[in-house]
């Protein structure tokens, strides 16, 4: 029943975790999170590592609203996220997103910083973070650093994290009227073919549209954001952006779709995605209700 | 390479064992050091739910926990399970659903929906019960007569 050994490390301090992974050369450690992903990278000898390091007892299992930003700890089971009744109010795109990952009792070990860290083409979770301006705080041997999540994700089990550095929280600059829509094969336990995150932040350009399911991961679509040009886009525009998200993005043909599969998801996706935001936006500030 | 002594509270006794691996897999200490036999390995990668237990309450997927990261902590199988009387309401109404075939899910589904169901107060919302079960696969009953369970069992705790 044991294929696989190694030694695990459960530090309580980031600068004790710091100084492990420092002390190690790559390749000889891992980071465990929730273990999710790691646990068969290392089963399927995907990775051979001699040390795991947990993030369990780290004091990173938190979230705070700070104004309008949420703040996520990396090592939070996204499950607390979920049950969360203002997450769900005032990100509504990224409770979508979360409950779109794996099964309940999946989500009570799976953390944000793991999703990340694992940087998969398939995430359900990067569109929404992407569309939603997310930056990642960043730990390590020379100090904190904070950067949008864009430049941090790289490619599938790529970052550009140093060799002992962490993420230590994620943030949520402004609770945006959101939304996120995946198509699969079957609905729990399966991967997406295609995941569309659409948002309206307060920080202009407005508009915000990324799609996952592409090559080499999750991207922002700016092309597609520019068809949209004001609060209120009309039912052309939309379909513009969404022809030209379908236009531009990078897919691929797999076992679970098409290229021309996905495109075709995907024009109908974006749609939705910017229609749903628009529905979600509050009343007052809604410019078509107020208009009436 | 790696082994210490492991204590864990299984079904609210605390155990001890020697030399546990530091790879070992809950759902490997329950079976095959504790003896509880009740928890199933399904898929190995959680995606069957076959194996889910409570840890602190929580329903959770026995095969992708290390054992060692959850030393002292509260670990109900469904063998605990059987032994309360949610567990027991639980069962009986899978029984008399007829959502038992041939078996091998119903440990996992049962844990799933009584871990949900514990507490006081009123039971939550059917819908809210079934999504709770969304990660539990069945290959035998068609899920129709699991759905009836889930029904029969709040019914019971109301
Ligand atoms: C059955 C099943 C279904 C799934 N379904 C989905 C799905 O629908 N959508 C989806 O997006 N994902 C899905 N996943 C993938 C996975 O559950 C998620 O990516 C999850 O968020 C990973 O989190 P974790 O904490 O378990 O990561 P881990 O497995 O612990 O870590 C993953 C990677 O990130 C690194 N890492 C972890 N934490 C940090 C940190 N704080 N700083 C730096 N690096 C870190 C690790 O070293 C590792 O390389 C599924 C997985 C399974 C097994
Ligand atoms: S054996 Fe754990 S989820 Fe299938
Ligand atoms: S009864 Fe056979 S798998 Fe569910």
């Amino acid at each position: 029943m044991l294929i696989v050994s190694f030694q695990l490390v459960q530090p309580s301090t980031p600068e004790e975790a710091i100084r492990l992974l420092s002390r190690s050369a790559a390749g000889d450690i891992a980071v465990l999170g929730g273990g999710t992903d790691l646990l068969s990278d290392i089963e399927q000898a995907r990775i051979t590592p001699k040390q795991v390091l947990s993030l369990r007892n780290l004091p990173w299992r938190y979230f705070r609203w700070e104004g309008n930003s949420l703040v996520v700890g990396s090592t939070l089971p996204l499950r607390a996220l979920e049950l969360d009744p203002h997450v769900q109010r005032r990100l509504p795109g990224l409770w979508e997103a979360i409950r779109d990952v794996g099964s309940p009792a999946l989500r009570s070990r799976a953390t944000l910083g793991g999703n990340l860290g694992r940087c998969s083409p398939a995430s359900d979770l990067i569109p929404i973070l992407l569309a939603l301006d997310a930056r990642a705080r960043i730990v390590g041997p020379s100090g904190v650093r904070e950067h949008p999540i864009d430049i941090v994700l790289q490619e599938s089990r790529r970052t550009s994290l140093g060799p002992a550095e962490l993420i230590e929280s994620v943030i949520l600059p402004s609770s945006a009227p959101s939304a996120y829509l995946w198509q699969r094969v079957q609905p729990v336990n399966d991967i997406s073919q295609v995941g569309v995150a659409a948002a309206f932040v307060p920080e202009g350009p407005h508009w915000r549209i990324a799609l996952g399911g592409l090559q080499p991961r999750a991207r922002r679509l700016s092309e597609a954001e520019a068809m949209l040009r004001s609060a209120r886009p009309t039912h052309l525009e939309m379909e513009l952006a969404a022809q030209e998200a379908a236009r531009r993005a990078e897919f691929v043909s797999d076992k679970r779709a098409t290229e021309s599969y996905r495109r075709r998801l995907v024009t109908v996706l974006v749609r939705r995605a910017i229609q749903t935001t628009l529905d979600r936006m509050p009343k007052a500030a809604h410019p078509r209700k107020a208009a009436s | 390479m790696s082994d210490g002594p492991l204590t864990l509270t299984i079904n609210g006794k605390p155990q001890q064992f020697e030399r546990v691996p530091d790879a070992e897999r809950l759902l490997d200490t329950l079976r095959w050091r504790a003896g509880l036999k009740g928890t199933k390995e399904g898929c190995r990668t959680g995606g069957c739910g076959a194996c889910t237990v409570l840890v602190n309450g929580e329903p959770t997927l026995s095969c992708l926990v290390l054992s060692h990261e959850v030393s002292g902590e509260n670990v109900t199988t469904i063998e605990g399970v059987a032994a309360e009387k949610v567990g027991r309401i639980v069962i009986r109404a899978f029984a008399e659903a007829g959502a038992v075939q041939c078996g091998y899910c119903t440990p996992g589904f049962v844990v799933a929906l009584a871990g949900q169901l514990q507490g006081d107060g009123t039971p939550p919302s059917v819908a809210s019960l079934l999504d709770g079960l969304e990660g539990n696969l069945c290959r035998c009953t068609g899920y129709r007569a699991i759905q009836k369970a889930v029904v029969a069992a709040r019914e019971a705790l109301k």
